[in-house]
């Protein structure tokens, strides 16, 4: 008795649990052995084989299960659970489809039912080879994150072993299917049908066919997306984490192996820092290099010697005396810049200056009236704004 | 012979033992004139100029073992320690900051005690941090504040000797 649809996918729903679980356990083991099945059973709190084999879900093998491939194949994609396949098993897409379309070619004027049914063996074998790729490339980027995040703290040497692996059985073929630039490649055939099939959708004289080329170009478009989107994560995001797991596993060995005997395993060649000294067999050469970078023969500007003159020195017992010989003084500043015109003529700012030291000398007497105002002598310089001082001698002579 | 303005600093730079590095101005003029130099420095002195992609240095006859022994020890033990912590040290050595403290840490808990003990420039947080001050006058690590750094370029003069080490293992295995 035929079962109906709706029962069948009801039941998977409401059992889902349990269906999920004997999935992973065949993933693990190629099969589902009845100890597992029991354990699974017991886990749930439920015992549903006979509805599984009533709607043909699960199928005996001795005395063991397994799903219907149907069955398998549908829970695998909606679980993502997807094993990548070797490229020999994706390259079989690239016989059947080549095949398929030299018939086509072959045949274009033979029998229209014929040509359709091929037609649409190519879109499905077109199908499948895209889905065959996506699955390929989402498994291979999930066990690669898994391997780079290391939840499982899989050692480094295996590692090593697991990403080389990947690298050279799934995604340099994968790449080799998928290289456009490569004749023989599945992806530069599929440009070829669509060249053809372009061409044939327009012109052929049956409609139906043209319709069925329609549909086929138009899934040859979608297709070339598809493939050229898997192309891409496989060389831009694929390649370089796996390739970044395989260098910082392989940096780690060498590392390990170095610190098994640190100090009896040549290391990278470092510069030795030198003193330059004078006497060192390099001496010649460092001063040769030092001159050579200065040896640019610049103008050189000498300047005119400077003329020097005599310079003045105060003889403080000179002018003092002249003080005292015409004491009193009723203006010190008076009496300086006469002496001063006298003596040289013109008035310096430096000798005033020096002269004026003679007021600190203990045996002249001073005074000071502030009610007289500040007299102003010029000087070769400056103007300058001097008091009124008289100076006599200390005491009486 | 016109010597760029730069020169007496790249030589002083190369002469110091230095890594001499893309951000530096005078990489650029170093990678520009590789022959110049390569031919300058081995005339000169007898040196030989290394210029990588990112990174150039000088090497000589005379070699400053210790302290490249050294700098491999420190590097083989932090990337083991950070790998064993879990975490990928290939990215954090070439993204991220490190502190001197964490550093110490890592040292201070490794499996690999042994050696550091063993090791002058090691032993203790007091030498790391003058071993790690030393790195940063050679540019191998560049420090980004009080006590943090970020490594350089340079660090792949290492890591580069590590996979050739790594290699080398492999095929006397395979043979």
């Amino acid at each position: 008795m035929r079962i109906e649809p709706k029962t069948i996918i009801r039941f998977t729903l409401e059992y889902f649990d349990i269906i999920r679980d004997m999935f992973d356990a065949q993933v693990a083991e190629g099969l589902l052995k009845q100890e597992h099945l029991n354990d699974i059973y017991s886990k749930h709190n439920r015992n549903i084989e006979s509805q599984l084999l009533e709607y043909k879900i699960l199928r005996r093998v001795g005395s063991d299960f397994d799903f219907r491939q149907e069955y398998f194949l549908f829970l695998k994609f909606i679980l993502e659970e997807f094993r990548p396949l070797l490229p020999e098993h994706i390259e079989k897409y690239n016989y059947s489809i080549t095949e398929l379309f030299r018939k086509i070619k072959q045949d274009i004027f033979g029998d229209k039912e014929v040509l359709d049914s091929r037609l649409k063996n190519l879109q499905n074998e077109i199908r499948e080879f895209v889905s065959a790729v996506e699955h390929n490339t989402i498994s291979l980027l999930e066990q690669t994150r898994a391997l780079k995040a290391n939840l499982e703290k899989v050692d480094y040497r295996e590692k090593v072993q697991r990403a080389s692996f990947w690298i050279d059985y799934y995604i340099i073929p994968l790449n080799r299917i998928l290289d456009v630039t490569h004749n023989e490649s599945v992806i530069s055939k599929l440009y070829a049908i669509s060249e053809f099939v372009n061409n044939k959708r327009l012109n052929f004289y049956d409609e139906g066919i043209r319709i069925s080329f329609e549909h086929l170009y138009f899934q040859l478009i979608q297709t070339n997306d598809d493939l050229l989107k898997q192309s891409r994560i496989l060389t831009h995001e694929l390649l370089p984490l796996i390739e970044r797991i395989r260098t910082e596993s392989t940096i780690l060995t060498g590392f390990i192996s170095f610190l098994r005997n640190p100090y009896k395993t040549d290391v990278p060649k470092l510069f030795k820092r030198k003193n330059n000294m004078v006497f060192s067999s390099n001496a010649a050469l460092n001063a040769k290099a030092f001159l050579e970078q200065f040896a640019k023969d610049d103008t050189i500007y000498v300047e005119d010697a400077i003329e020097t003159t005599d310079r003045w020195i105060f003889d403080k017992d000179y002018f003092k005396d002249k003080l005292k010989e015409n004491l009193p003084v009723e203006n010190f500043f008076d009496w300086a810049s006469l002496t001063l015109k006298k003596e040289y003529r013109n008035i310096e700012t430096v000798k005033l200056f020096a002269l004026t030291t003679l007021l600190f000398e203990d045996d002249l007497q001073l005074e000071f009236d502030e009610k007289k105002k500040n007299k102003k002598i010029k000087t070769d310089e400056y103007t300058l704004k001097v008091p009124n001082i008289a100076v006599s001698n200390y005491g009486i002579f | 012979m016109e010597y760029s303005k730069n020169h007496k600093q790249i030589v002083e730079d190369l002469m110091a033992g230095r890594f001499i590095l893309p951000s530096n101005k005078n990489f650029l003029e170093l990678k520009e004139k590789e022959k110049f130099y390569e031919d300058f420095f081995k005339a000169s002195f007898g040196h030989d100029l290394i210029m990588k992609q990112d990174y150039a240095f000088l090497v000589s006859d005379e070699t400053n073992e210790m302290l490249s022994r050294d700098i491999c020890i420190f590097f083989a033990i932090l990337c083991y320690e950070l790998d064993k912590d879990g975490r990928n040290f290939l990215d954090l050595i070439n993204y991220s900051e490190f502190e001197y403290a964490q550093v110490n840490d890592y040292f201070e808990n490794s499996s690999y005690l042994d050696v550091v003990r063993n090791n002058s420039r090691l032993r203790d947080s007091s030498t790391r941090n003058e071993f790690m001050d030393s790195m940063d006058r050679r540019n191998i690590i560049e420090k980004t504040g009080n006590q943090k750094f970020v490594f350089t370029a340079a660090h792949r003069n290492f890591t580069d000797f590590a996979m050739e080490l790594a290699k080398t293992k492999i095929s006397d295995v395979e043979a």
